[in-house]
C-alpha cells in the first residue's frame, strides 16, 4: 500500500506541473493584458511600458515561463496586481472560505445522499421510494445557480416579509454587520445561518445524485447471498442493513468523492456570486477578467493540486474500506 | 458515528467562530499598515475624549450600503476613477477643496476660501486649520501641494490626466504660500475649480517618500487609508465590506461628528440577493439597482426609490474611419432609423431621457431648443441614404453602393451587459428596415478594450459604449482631431468646426460667454453624428425609510452621507 501511494504521489508531481505550465500559456496567450483596464488617453506610452516592466510583462512568453517556473518551485507565487498584495496573502484570505462551504456542502450531500439512498433501496417499491425518486430527479436536474435564487426569494425574502416564519436566512455574505459584537455563541449561530442557503444550494443537486447512486448500489448488495444468510440467521434488519450491507454499498460512493471535488470548485463560482461569498472562485474569474496572471496562475494551480489529492484519498480510501482490493 | 459528527461539527464551528469578545480586525501585515493603524486608533480615543457624542437621539446607529462593485484603488485618489471610489473620497474618507451645492456652485470644504487672481491664471486657497488626519497630523498646505504635484506627474498614471490640461503641472504649478495658503497656476479656462470638487487631498507625510510609479500597488488605497474625513477607516474585507467609523474631530464649523456610529459599504455582486437584501432590511441603501426592479422597491412599505437625472450616457460609436461609415449622412441615417424613445420606454422603463450630445439635460450648458434633437424618422433616413449612393440595387434588403459593397456595420458590446446587448439587437431590428445590415457582437471586456483603444488597431464598425462625465464638460479626448491616436478617439473625428469649438468652450471663462458656444457645438455634433447618442439613463436608489435626511443628486448618492442619521425609533 505505501509503495503504492508513493507511486501515485510522484506521477503526481508532473501532472501538476503539466498542468500549471498548460494554464500559464492558456492565461497568457489570451488577448489582452493587465495594462489595459490602466490605459486612459492622460497615461502616455512610457508610463504603460513602464508598467509592463513592472509586471514582467515586456519579456518573450518562454522566459517568463521560466522565471514564474523557477519562483512556484520556491513557493513565490508573485504579486497580485489587481489586489496589491502578494498572491499568497490573496488566497490565504479566500480559499479558507470557499473550503468552508465546499466542505460543509460535501458533508451534506453524502450523508443526506448515503441516509436517503439506502431508505430507498430498503424500502423499494414503496410510496416513500417514488416521492424520493420524484423530489430527488426534480432537484438533480435544477441548475445551482437557479435553485440559489429560488432559495433566496423563499427562504429570505418571502420568509421574513410574506409569510413572517420566525426562522429565515440572510441572502448574502458570511457573516452580518454586527458579527464583531456578538459572543462566541451569537458568532457560531451567525456563521451557521449565513452558511444555510449557500450550503444548500450545492448540495442539494449533489445530494440528490449520491442518493440515486446509494439506492442502485444498496439494492445489489442487499441481493447478495450474505444478506440473505444475515436474515436468515437472525439478526435484526438494522443491523443487517447498517453492519453488513451498507459497508460494502459504499465502496462505489467513495470514488464519486474524488470525482465531485471538481464540480463542486466550479459550482462554487455562482454560488459565491450569487451569495456574495468572498472565496476563491468569484476571485479567480475576477482575476481572469482583470488579466491578474499571477493570481490566475497560482490559483488554478491550487485547485489543480486540490483535485489531485482529492482523487488520490478516493483511491487510497477505496482500498481501505475493500481489502479484496490489492495494490502493488 | 454520531461522536464523530458532533465533534466535527463543533471543530467547524469552533475554528470559524472563535476569539475574544469585541470588534476585531484584521489589520494587514504590510509594515505601512502596522505603522499608522496604531497611530489611528491613538487618534481615535483621543478624539472620542475630547469630542463626547452630544445628547441627540440622532447619534448612533450603523448603515449599510449595498453595491455590485469593489471600490476599485480604495482611498487613493491618485490612481483611482472608479464612480464609487471616487464618491468615497469626496465624501466619506478624504476631503476635497470644495464641493458643490445643490445649484452646482462651488462652496468650501477643505478649503475655507479662496480667490482668484484678476487675469484667471492662479487661484489661492486658503485652508481651514482646524482640519486632522486621523492619525492626528494636521492638514496644512503641503498635503494639497502634495495632491497636486502627484496628480500632474504622468508616472503616476493618474486616469483623469484630461483634468489638468490647462494647469501647469508638476511642482512649477502650486506654491505653498504659508503653513495654510496655497496657489495654483492655470492657463484661463472653463470650469477651473472642478477638478478641486473631485479629487480627495492625499496625506504628504505618509506618501511623500513613496516612488510614483509604485503609488497604485501601495496599501494605503485599499489596507489601510487614513483621511482626514468625516469617516475614519476601520477595516476593509477584500470583496465583502469596507467599514468606517465616525470621526469624532470633525471640525465642528462642519457640523461635528457625522451622526452614524459606524458606516458599512457591502459588496453584493447579484443584483437580485442585493434587492433582497434592501427587501428584508440586512442593507439600507441600494446603490443602483436596474430600472425593472424600480417598481418593487416602491410597492415596499419600508423603502422608497430615489430616482434623478445623472451625468452618465449611453452611446453607439461609429468609426469614421471604416468606408461605410465615413459619410456623415450614412451616420445621421443610422440615428434617424432608430427609434430611440421607445428603447428608452422599453429598456429603462421610462427611467431615462433620449440623448442628442454628451451635454445632460439638467446641466447650465444644455441648449433647449435643441432639446428635441434628431427625431425618429425612417423615411429620411432612407432618402439620406439614397443621396449617399446606398441603393439596394439587387433587392435582397441590403444596400449597396456603386461598387457592390453591402451596407453591413457590425456593433460591438461587451457581455453581461444585458441593455448593451438590448440595444444592439433592437437596431438591428430596426435599421434592417432601412436597408441596413447590422450585426451585433458580443466581446469580452478587456477584449473589447484592448481593440476599441489600441490606436493602430480600431477593430470594430461600431460600439455601445457608456460615458460618465464630470460637472466640466470636455470632449477633447473624444472629437478632436489632436487626440486622434489617443485611445479614446474612438470616432476618427476631423472636423475642424469640432476642434474650434472644443478649443474656445476650454478657454471660456465665463459661462454666459460659453452658452452661444455650447449651443454651437451641439448643434455641430447633430450635424456630425459621431456618435448615435442613445440615453441619459435616470440614476436609482433604493433607500430604507430607517435612514433619515438622505438627500442624493447628480453630486453623487454620498454627497451628505455625515447628515444621514437612523431613525430613533428603528434603532
Amino acid at each position: 500500500m505505501t509503495t503504492y501511494v508513493l507511486r501515485r504521489l510522484a506521477g503526481a508531481v508532473p501532472l501538476i506541473l503539466g498542468i500549471a505550465t498548460i494554464i500559464f500559456f492558456l492565461v497568457n496567450l489570451a488577448p489582452g493584458d493587465p495594462t489595459l483596464l490602466l490605459i486612459a488617453p492622460g497615461v502616455t506610452d512610457e508610463v504603460v511600458q513602464q508598467m509592463r516592466e513592472n509586471f514582467g510583462l515586456d519579456q518573450p512568453v518562454h522566459i517568463r515561463y521560466v522565471r514564474w517556473m523557477a519562483a512556484m518551485l520556491t513557493g513565490d507565487f508573485g504579486y497580485s496586481f489587481s489586489h496589491s498584495r502578494p498572491v499568497i496573502d490573496v488566497i490565504a484570505d479566500f480559499l479558507p472560505n470557499t473550503l468552508l462551504l465546499t466542505v460543509c456542502a460535501l458533508a451534506i450531500a453524502f450523508v443526506f445522499g448515503i441516509v436517503l439512498g439506502t431508505i430507498q433501496a430498503v424500502r423499494q417499491y414503496s410510496a416513500m421510494d417514488s416521492v424520493l425518486s420524484v423530489v430527488l430527479l426534480f432537484f438533480y436536474s435544477m441548475p445551482s445557480f437557479w435553485l440559489a435564487l429560488m432559495l433566496i426569494l423563499t427562504l429570505s425574502l418571502s420568509a421574513r416579509n410574506l409569510w413572517e416564519w420566525p426562522i429565515w436566512f440572510p441572502a448574502s455574505g458570511m457573516n452580518s454587520v454586527d458579527y464583531d459584537y456578538l459572543s462566541l455563541a451569537g458568532r457560531i449561530m451567525d456563521r451557521a445561518r449565513h452558511l444555510v442557503l449557500p450550503t444548500l444550494s450545492l448540495s442539494l443537486v449533489l445530494t440528490a445524485g449520491i442518493a440515486r447512486y446509494m439506492r442502485g448500489s444498496m439494492l445489489e448488495v442487499i441481493r447478495q447471498d450474505f444478506v440473505r444468510t444475515a436474515q436468515a440467521k437472525g439478526l435484526p434488519e438494522r443491523v443487517v442493513v447498517f453492519k453488513h450491507a451498507l459497508r460494502n454499498a459504499l465502496i462505489p460512493i467513495i470514488t464519486l468523492v474524488g470525482l465531485y471535488i471538481p464540480v463542486l470548485f466550479s459550482g462554487t463560482v455562482f454560488i459565491e456570486l450569487i451569495f456574495a461569498w468572498p472565496g476563491m472562485g468569484r476571485t479567480l474569474v475576477d482575476a481572469i477578467f482583470t488579466r491578474d496572471y499571477p493570481l490566475v496562475m497560482a490559483g488554478t494551480f491550487f485547485f489543480a493540486c486540490m483535485v489531485v489529492a482529492a482523487n488520490l484519498v478516493a483511491d487510497v480510501l477505496y482500498a481501505v474500506v475493500d481489502p479484496r482490493i490489492r495494490y502493488d | 458515528m454520531n461522536r464523530i459528527v458532533l465533534l466535527s461539527v463543533v471543530t467547524v464551528a469552533a475554528a470559524c467562530g472563535g476569539g475574544d469578545s469585541g470588534p476585531r480586525r484584521t489589520v494587514s501585515n504590510e509594515p505601512f499598515c502596522q505603522q499608522v493603524m496604531p497611530a489611528v486608533d491613538a487618534y481615535m480615543a483621543e478624539a472620542r475624549a475630547a469630542h463626547p457624542t452630544p445628547d441627540d437621539p440622532r447619534y448612533g446607529g450603523t448603515v449599510v450600503v449595498g453595491g455590485i462593485g469593489e471600490l476599485a484603488d480604495g482611498m487613493n485618489a491618485a490612481v483611482s476613477s472608479d464612480y464609487q471610489a471616487t464618491q468615497h473620497q469626496q465624501f466619506v474618507n478624504l476631503m476635497t477643496l470644495i464641493d458643490y451645492d445643490e445649484n452646482g456652485e462651488p462652496r468650501p470644504y477643505l478649503a475655507e476660501s479662496w480667490e482668484v487672481a484678476d487675469d484667471n491664471t492662479s487661484i489661492t486657497f486658503h485652508l481651514r486649520t482646524d482640519v486632522t488626519w486621523h492619525d492626528g497630523e494636521p492638514t496644512d498646505a503641503r498635503d494639497v501641494a502634495f495632491t497636486f504635484e502627484t496628480v500632474t506627474d504622468p508616472v503616476t498614471a493618474f486616469p483623469n490626466a484630461a483634468f489638468w490640461d490647462h494647469y501647469v503641472k508638476g511642482p512649477d504649478g502650486v506654491e505653498v504660500i504659508d503653513d495654510y495658503t496655497v496657489r495654483i497656476h492655470m492657463q484661463p479656462h472653463a470650469e477651473f475649480l472642478d477638478p478641486f470638487r473631485s479629487v480627495g487631498i492625499m496625506p504628504e507625510h505618509l506618501l511623500a517618500d513613496v516612488p510614483r510609479e509604485e503609488l497604485k500597488q501601495h496599501p494605503f488605497g485599499t489596507q489601510c487609508p487614513v483621511g482626514n474625513g468625516p469617516f475614519v477607516f476601520f477595516s476593509h474585507d477584500a470583496q465583502d465590506r469596507w467599514v468606517f467609523e465616525a470621526n469624532p474631530g470633525f471640525p465642528q464649523a462642519l457640523g461635528g461628528r457625522p451622526f452614524l456610529d459606524r458606516y458599512v459599504y457591502r459588496i453584493i455582486p447579484e443584483q437580485t440577493t442585493l434587492l433582497t437584501e434592501l427587501l428584508t432590511q440586512n442593507v439600507d441603501v441600494y446603490i443602483a439597482p436596474p430600472p425593472d426592479q424600480a417598481q418593487r422597491i416602491i410597492d415596499d412599505p419600508n423603502t422608497e426609490l430615489l430616482r434623478y437625472p445623472f451625468r452618465n450616457y449611453v452611446f453607439v460609436g461609429w468609426n469614421a474611419r471604416r468606408p461605410q461609415l465615413s459619410d456623415p449622412r450614412v451616420r445621421l441615417a443610422l440615428t434617424m432609423g432608430t427609434d430611440r424613445q421607445s428603447i428608452v420606454d422599453a429598456i429603462l422603463q421610462g427611467y431615462g431621457t433620449v440623448a442628442n450630445s454628451g451635454v445632460p439635460p439638467f446641466h447650465w450648458a444644455f441648449n433647449e431648443e435643441l432639446a428635441g434633437g434628431i427625431a425618429y424618422d425612417p423615411d429620411g433616413a432612407r432618402a439620406l441614404l439614397e443621396e449617399a449612393g446606398w441603393v439596394d440595387r439587387d433587392g435582397d434588403g441590403v444596400r449597396e453602393n456603386a461598387d457592390g459593397v453591402d451596407l453591413a456595420i457590425s456593433v460591438k458590446y461587451n457581455n453581461g451587459n444585458q441593455q448593451r446587448q438590448d440595444i444592439a439587437e433592437i437596431m438591428q431590428a430596426q435599421l434592417a428596415d432601412i436597408g441596413v445590415a447590422l450585426q451585433p457582437q458580443v466581446v469580452e471586456w478587456a477584449t473589447l478594450l484592448q481593440q476599441i483603444n489600441t490606436p493602430d488597431l480600431r477593430d470594430f464598425d461600431g460600439v455601445v459604449m457608456g460615458w460618465v462625465v464630470e460637472f466640466k464638460l470636455d470632449d477633447m479626448d473624444l472629437f478632436h482631431s489632436d487626440r486622434i491616436d489617443q485611445p479614446y478617439a474612438w470616432s476618427g473625428t476631423d472636423n475642424p468646426d469640432i476642434d474650434r469649438l472644443l478649443e474656445a468652450l476650454s478657454a471660456t471663462v465665463d459661462r454666459d460667454e460659453a452658452m452661444d458656444l455650447w449651443a454651437e457645438y451641439q448643434q455641430v455634433i447633430m450635424d456630425e453624428q459621431p456618435y448615435t447618442y442613445f440615453y441619459f439613463p435616470d440614476r436609482l436608489d433604493g433607500v430604507s425609510h430607517r435612514v433619515k435626511n438622505v438627500e442624493m443628486d447628480a453630486r453623487g448618492e454620498w454627497l451628505n452621507i455625515r447628515e444621514w442619521y437612523i431613525d430613533p425609533e428603528s434603532r
